[in-house]
């Protein structure tokens, strides 16, 4: 059996107009002003945490508002990113999660690859980060 | 035997409504931008318009493995039922019906869910949503829910023809600046209808499958219809957090990946693949069912608001 390759010069002129095409969408949409970015506070933390039927017992939410980890009623962990312009929020029970804090910078990343590593500055280290890093969590 | 021919050259659908794709999108910006019914985010419309861009790249790539596979089929069909205007009266109906049931599977089985949950993964909700595509569709096997019909003899152009029409029809519900449409809503598949079908709320967790016709909801139970009352998240359970196009297509299948790796015997292997999305031997993890039940229990403990006893 022989295997022909499918892109050929029709198929390379379309997809070049295509992309072509995708950029000139996603310049209108910047150029409307669609550069929308939500912010983490306090508030949006307890909101989210109350769709799981729960309270934030502790919080870091970063300097610029768009990232933010934080310690629940039940021992689990929630992480928040804001996606434009919504928050998207994962829980996590904390011995999946992997700590990492240096000088200020956290990095946490989880065993459930389905979401991003999280980095954020932190103006202070709370102690129960290095609970959550020591016991609860992992970190280096 | 060689397949009849189509009375008519078929054109190339999908391509020809590209640009009232595009118009339409520039459209719904500049109506969302001044009447803001609606949400655009430019990062998030850039994943989608990729995943679409994606989609098409492996489409010209695998594309042709559906098509063999539906002349093959076609083979052994049991009937000859040719290119006659009531053969293709009833194909739209069996596509549209084929259609729903892959779309529930999709959203039942994780195998499948792990092409479609790309669809699914913005949480927003604008026309751009809806070129959100997988880009593993034809290597997951989600053309098999179509085999059916060519198994019948259902000519194999006729019922790409009538998938191609779906795909373009589905396109404008994906916009919240259409909000009821009267009458047309209890027999076609409505922005309204579809919006429900994005939610990630529990209440309208695995509704609305339908492609053209939302009759197929109403027959076998899957239909919810929107509140207005309350506003509508849009997304997945697990909200992804990343605009990473490779991410998107890929997580899924990467978590398949990890959990059958990791499983201790072939029944758990068969449930993380083949199970209901969020399935886990001990059931720590949530499913849509489980998220529904601890909802509708909750509904069950909260009292109802103060206007609600008064009417009663």
């Amino acid at each position: 059996m022989q295997f022909e390759n499918p892109f050929g010069v029709e198929e390379l002129i379309e997809l070049g107009g295509s992309a072509a095409v995708v950029l000139l969408m996603i310049g209108a949409a910047a150029v409307l002003g669609f550069r929308m970015s939500a912010r983490i506070d306090d508030g949006e933390l307890a909101r989210l945490a109350d769709s799981e039927g729960l309270r934030v017992d502790h919080a870091v939410i970063a300097k610029n508002g768009r990232t933010a980890l934080a310690r629940l009623s039940d021992g689990r962990v929630m992480v928040a990113r804001v996606m434009g312009a919504d928050v998207s929020a994962r829980f996590a029970a904390a011995n999946i999660v992997k700590l990492d804090v240096k000088s200020h910078r956290l990095n946490a990343t989880f065993a459930d690859t389905g979401f991003p590593p999280l980095k954020m500055r932190l103006d202070e280290h709370p102690a129960w980060l290095s609970e959550l890093g020591g016991g609860g969590g992992s970190s280096t | 035997m060689t397949p009849p021919q189509a009375p008519f050259e078929i054109p190339p659908i999908i391509t020809y409504a590209v640009p009232g794709f595009v118009l339409l999108i520039l459209i719904e910006m500049i109506v969302v931008r001044f009447t803001k019914k609606g949400r655009y985010e430019y990062r998030d419309s850039a994943t989608s318009l990729a995943m679409g861009f994606g989609n098409r790249v492996f489409g010209i790539a695998f594309g042709g493995l559906a098509v063999l596979a539906y002349f093959w089929v076609y083979e052994y069909r049991l009937f000859n039922l040719g290119w006659t205007w009531p053969v293709m009266v009833a194909c739209f109906f069996a596509e549209d019906l084929a259609y729903y049931w892959f779309h529930r599977i999709a959203h039942e089985r994780r195998w499948f869910w792990a092409s479609h949950i790309v669809h699914h993964s913005s949480q927003h909700y604008n026309l751009t949503t809806a070129l959100r595509q997988t880009w593993t569709g034809t290597l997951g096997l989600s053309f098999i829910f179509w085999l059916p019909l060519v198994y019948i003899g259902f000519p194999p152009l006729m019922v790409l023809m009538f998938s191609s029409i779906s795909l373009v029809y589905q396109f404008w519900i994906h916009t919240e600046t259409i909000k009821r449409m009267g009458p047309f809503e209890w027999v076609m598949n409505t922005p309204s209808h579809h919006r429900v079908h994005h939610a990630i709320d529990a209440r309208y967790l695995d509704a609305n499958y339908a492609g053209v016709l939302i009759i197929w909801d109403r027959l076998f139970g899957t239909f919810v219809p929107e509140d207005d009352r309350a506003p509508i998240h849009y997304g997945i359970v697990s909200q992804l957090g990343t605009f990473n196009p490779f991410r998107v297509a890929f997580h899924e299948w990467v978590g398949i990946w990890r959990d059958v790796t990791h499983a201790k015997s072939l029944k758990e292997v068969l449930g993380y693949t083949f199970g209901p999305p969020g399935w886990s031997p001990d059931g720590s993890r949530k499913t849509s069912a489980s998220i529904k039940a601890e909802w509708a229990k909750k509904q069950q403990q909260t009292p109802p608001p103060p206007e609600a006893v008064a009417a009663e």
